[in-house]
């Protein structure tokens, strides 16, 4: 009978490395020496090899992080990075909150962005041009969504204002309207050709150039993960969640208000200003509280989500709008 | 009539039936999957919603699967299911209590605002409504209450059920944000079963119906849910329902409820068929079908 006995040095082959994890391994040990710093960050989301080469192929990650703007105060503790890039709408992806798997297939490089329609001259880039054109700054802002729940964010990008006084529209622009992307192919939920895609959002002129309004890249400091609206998203934090548009390809300036994704689907709940409002409830619930994502709390609703002080002006000739559906 | 306390697990004449003893641990299978979830955090950032959801699913679905026993009874030949009927629809009521009393907590206990919410949101009083009928059926379940009201009178009152389903269902698809290919499906079944009583008019209630007509059924049904699917995003939603129909024969018909409830339906036929031909159920006396303690459990 052959009886084996192992000399000290012989590992079984389940010992090996994985040949995925060997041909990455510098890649690797950067990952596991800036763990501990990234964590502190609460960037957890770049703690595996795959995500760390995604963020070396985009070009504007060596522009991370952004300096803080200040300006915007949060009166409650950011919310943890896992649970914003875990618990998503993005129905272009599925209609659950889990969508952060099926995001990924979406090719964010090369992106084209386009501003077009009342401008001086039409505009064709690739964001990380117009990244290069934009004051890039990080903002803390709270994001409430229609479904009456709330999170903090601190978003990276710049004020939409600057990326309207680069498309130089007309005199007679009164809106602006935001196209996401439209790729079957990858976006399963789009597959269900009846939904009327692609995503459409608008805001009035004079919304889109208050300061507030802010276009986002990253979150975190980090360039945004696919599931969070990468690589630009629309950040309207008086507004409710959806109308802060994810996957953005186009800004068209026009003089009709654009009938965005959500308003062509249900106009008796979701509108076009959509501006947060504890008093006017949605149809079928409440505004009046909402629940922190990670905390666990209930708290009440603020007007205009508590940013009435930068934005109630622009609504003061509008009282007879739905302002806040 | 032995002086034993008759346990859910045991049958009529105080033995143990297998069958109900399954049954019994099964229901109370998912409340210990979302109770350990919620222990465990991997419910989700809204953890309280979740579970909301998760009991009004389950409170739903064995509500459908209480209105299953009878067909199931007949369609494969094993009517020793009837012994599970009433803790599957008692289950029914358990987990709409529990789905009723998550929405309480996650209204942090403020009963005047759920008393307003209920009554302010149109799909809130529908579901409050079909739970407090349910909660009658509940207390008209048990073996004293069928002696007092009598076999006709309980048998009456509890055809409400038909009506509880409904408003249920009308419950769930309102509450949809915009994707109802889940209460499409249970909707499409829940007309199955509903048809399939319609057909007791031609074969009586008990009377086994040939294998065409259960297929032919199934296959209306489905027809009915792509058509209801097609007519319910025009009228909610303002979507093409050409569209909509023709999705069912795309490159994703998968997906398409109408489809689910079609595999579904010929799958439980099919059972039947393969149980009628190779396995049928023993022919045996009247007698010998009452005296239940002797039969074998299933």
């Amino acid at each position: 009978m052959y009886i084996k006995h192992k000399r000290g040095w012989e590992l079984p082959e389940s010992a090996a490395t994985p040949e995925s994890i060997y041909l990455k391994r510098r890649d690797f040990c950067k990952g596991l020496a800036a763990g501990p710093l990234l964590l502190g960050a609460g960037a957890g989301i770049f703690a595996d090899t795959a995500a760390a080469e995604a963020a070396d192929a985009d070009p504007s990650a060596k522009l991370y992080p952004f300096k803080r703007n200040d300006t915007y105060k949060l009166d409650r503790p950011l919310t943890p990075a896992d649970l914003v890039t875990s618990y998503n709408n993005y129905y272009e992806f599925g209609t659950s909150k889990d969508i952060a798997d099926a995001a990924q297939a979406l090719p964010v490089r090369p992106w084209t962005v386009t501003i077009d329609g009342m401008v001086e001259k039409p505009i064709t880039l690739g964001i990380d041009d117009l990244l290069a054109k934009m004051p890039l700054e990080e903002r803390l802002y709270r994001h409430r969504c229609v479904e009456a729940w709330s999170m903090t964010v601190p978003w990276s990008g710049f004020a939409m204002k600057a990326l309207v006084a680069l498309a130089k529209p007309t005199a007679s622009a009164t809106y602006v309207q935001m196209t996401s992307f439209q790729n079957p192919d990858v976006a399963e939920g789009q597959q269900e050709s009846f939904y009327p895609w692609p995503y459409i959002e608008g805001l009035t002129m004079s919304e889109a150039t208050t300061d507030l309004a802010f276009l986002v890249t990253g979150a975190y400091g980090k360039p945004a993960p696919k599931q969070n609206g990468a690589p630009l998203r629309l950040a309207t934090p008086w507004k409710y969640g959806f109308k802060s548009a994810k996957g953005i390809v186009r800004f068209t300036f026009t003089d009709k208000q654009p009938v965005n994704f959500w308003q062509s689907i249900q106009a008796s709940e979701y509108g076009f200003w959509a501006n947060v409002n504890p008093d006017v409830p949605h149809p079928r619930w409440s505004q009046a509280t909402e629940r922190v994502l990670g905390g666990g709390d209930r708290v009440p609703t603020l007007l205009f989500n508590g940013y009435g002080e930068y934005v109630a002006g622009l609504y003061k000739d509008l009282q007879n709008e739905r302002l806040y559906v | 009539m032995t002086g034993r306390r008759i346990y859910p697990w045991l049958d009529r004449g105080g033995r143990l039936s297998v069958l109900k003893l399954v049954v019994f641990l099964a229901l109370f299978m998912p409340c210990a999957w979302t109770l350990l979830s919620y222990g465990r955090e991997t419910l989700g950032p809204r953890p309280l919603t979740e579970a909301i959801h998760q009991t009004g699913l389950w409170a739903i679905r064995f509500l459908m699967i209480s209105l299953a026993i009878t067909p199931l009874r007949r369609m494969l030949q094993w009517p020793r299911l009837i012994l599970v009927r009433r803790m599957v629809g008692v289950a029914a009521f358990g987990y709409a209590t529990l789905h009723l009393a998550l929405y309480i907590v996650d209204q942090s206990f403020d009963f005047r605002l759920v008393a307003s919410e209920i009554l302010l949101r149109f799909y809130l009083t529908i579901g409050f409504v079909a739970l407090m009928l349910l909660s009658v059926l509940a207390a008209t379940s048990t073996d004293g209450m069928i002696r007092r009201l009598g076999g006709r009178n309980w048998r009456r009152l509890h055809r409400s059920v038909y009506v509880i389903a409904t408003l249920a269902l009308v419950h769930y698809f309102i509450q949809s944000k915009l994707n109802v290919a889940e209460p499409m499906v249970v909707a499409g079944l829940f007309a199955w079963l509903m048809a399939d009583r319609a057909l007791g008019w031609s074969w009586g209630e008990g009377g086994r119906r040939p294998f065409w007509a259960l297929a032919g059924l199934g296959a209306l049904a489905a027809l009915l849910t792509a058509t209801g699917e097609a007519a319910y995003y025009r009228l909610a939603n303002g979507f093409d329902p050409w569209r909509v129909l023709a999705a069912n024969v795309g490159s994703h018909f998968d997906r398409r409820p109408g489809w689910i409830v079609l595999a579904i339906c010929l799958a439980v036929t099919t059972a039947g068929l393969l149980r009628s031909r190779y396995a049928p159920q023993a022919r045996r006396s009247q007698t010998a079908n009452r005296i239940t303690a002797t039969e074998p459990a299933r």
